[in-house]
């Protein structure tokens, strides 16, 4: 269960605080995958972010007996100036990884990134795309309860889309996923529940479905 | 996954770090490699014969050279400890994404490579001056140990609170910037407490480097002795500015993380 108490997110813009969350207070049920649907600018990745310990909120707490990945973005967790496979061994450090366990992790996410020759340059000279294959490559290779993934589903051609899609749908057997997308499909098929945010209040649905119904219709309303 | 006890964490992550700052270290630029060795042995070079030029060769119970070496390779130690710990925080902000680092975690490993590289250059040191027949003798080598891991804690209480201080109100970072560049001057590197007038003793001894560079060649090198240095007066520095380097770091980590 991941559990908010009280949870009040702002940020403070020149029109006053903005509300992200506004004294929420709402137990989250374990093992089910969770869509998070939102406007631009609602604070989907905040929220995630929060779930993932690396942003805070200004009031409250939330507390889970659950383990979270770093949250799959396009862009964050790598240094520049490192290669992809430097990068890797990092996280793997990071995580206690044994020797043996890294070089198999390494090896793994060469692979499946296909990344090539890029695997040894350093990672400023990758592409959006590149930079999501290895950060999505290197996620698989961790068991987290729940993964929390922002959009990094769109990384790729086709092809490599079809893969990743093929590989994370492994992967929830075994664990579970937080998701923010703008793709109703991809919700429909990875997702069980939803989250809907909206003006400082969240709102959970037992069933991704009706959250889409709830999200669609505040879009009418906002248009 | 299962979890790991909160120091075990703390080590990864250190090793991580430290292992991470190396490698970029000797990766990045070679002229970077080149000058982290070789600046220390130029400003003794360079000192050593302003030395010569200005007052001959004077024959006194000192080596100068070595006195030299120890000073610079202390005072670029606080140095570089400071200038690194100020860059931490925003140099290694791609890295907060992953929960198990910690802002502080990222000053703790730069402190720990500049200690190392300092060691390197020590090493450095030693053999060259047993070469070309240097006086290496220690009068007193715990309390010169003592002296550097003394000045290592004070360096890293500095450089926290600066560095914690600067992510807020950045002209704090560049005052430092420039006291820096002086500080050298008025820190007992190329001269003791002892040699200069009354007047201008009094006002080097207001720094709390010069006591660390006195006490620490004053314990090295039979010649010198340590009596200029108040021991309570740097004690007091070093509590107060780890004290507030800590709390202050305390109430504002989470919004260096989200930064």
């Amino acid at each position: 269960m991941i559990k908010l108490e009280n949870v009040t997110k702002y940020f403070i813009t020149k029109e006053g605080k903005k509300y992200i969350l506004k004294d929420m207070s709402i137990d989250i049920p374990s093992h089910t995958n969770i869509g998070i649907l939102g406007r631009n600018g609602a604070g989907k990745s905040t929220l995630m972010r929060m779930l993932g310990h690396i942003e805070f909120p200004n009031k409250g707490t939330i507390t889970s007996d659950h383990n979270f990945s770093w949250p799959l973005g396009l862009s964050g967790g790598f240094v520049g100036n490192m290669t992809g496979r430097a990068n890797v061994r990092f996280v793997c450090r990071l995580y206690g990884r044994t020797k043996e366990q890294t070089n198999e992790i390494i090896e793994y996410v060469k692979e499946f990134s296909e990344l090539e020759d890029y695997f040894d340059m350093p990672i400023k000279t990758y592409s959006s795309g590149m930079r999501g294959r290895l950060s999505f490559g290197l996620s698989l290779a961790f068991d987290f309860d729940y993964m929390l993934i922002d959009e990094t589903l769109s990384v790729g051609d086709a092809r490599f889309k079809k893969k990743a899609k093929e590989h994370l749908m492994k992967k929830i057997e075994n664990c579970n996923i937080i998701l923010v997308s703008h793709e109703m499909n991809t919700l429909k098929e990875l997702c069980n529940a939803g989250i809907v945010l909206n003006k400082g209040q969240m709102v959970y649905h037992n069933d991704i479905i009706s959250a889409i119904e709830d999200y669609e219709n505040i879009n009418k309303k906002g248009k | 996954m299962t979890a790991r006890k909160p120091l075990n964490i703390f080590f990864a992550v250190q090793k991580a770090l430290f292992l991470r700052e190396l490698s970029m270290r000797f990766s990045m630029s070679k002229t970077g490699i080149f000058w982290t060795f070789f600046e220390p042995f130029m400003q003794v070079f360079i000192m050593v014969l302003i030395k010569v030029l200005l007052f001959g060769n004077s024959n006194t119970n000192l080596d100068f050279v070595a006195f030299l070496a120890l000073n610079f390779t202390a005072f670029n130690m606080f140095r570089n400890i400071l200038s690194k710990s100020m860059g931490a925080f925003a140099g290694n902000k791609a890295l907060f994404v992953y929960k198990q680092v910690k802002p502080i975690d990222t000053i703790i490993s730069r402190v720990i490579v500049e200690v190392f590289m300092t060691s390197i250059i020590i090493i450095a040191f030693i053999i060259l001056g047993t070469y070309f027949g240097n006086d290496l003798d220690v009068k007193n080598l715990p309390m010169v140990v003592v002296g550097f891991l003394w000045l290592i804690v004070f360096s890293f209480s500095f450089g926290l609170f600066i560095a914690v201080v600067d992510t807020f109100y950045s002209s704090v970072g560049k005052t430092i910037n420039i006291i820096m560049s002086l500080a050298m001057f008025f820190s007992a590197v190329f001269y003791t407490v002892d040699m200069l007038p009354i007047e201008a003793q009094s006002i080097v001894l207001y720094n709390p480097l010069t006591h660390f560079i006195e006490m620490i060649h004053g314990y090295y090198f039979y010649a010198l002795d340590d009596k200029y240095v108040n021991y309570d007066y740097i004690m007091l520095w070093t509590i107060t500015l780890l004290y507030a380097g800590l709390w202050f770091y305390k109430r504002l980590e989470e919004r260096i993380i989200s930064l």
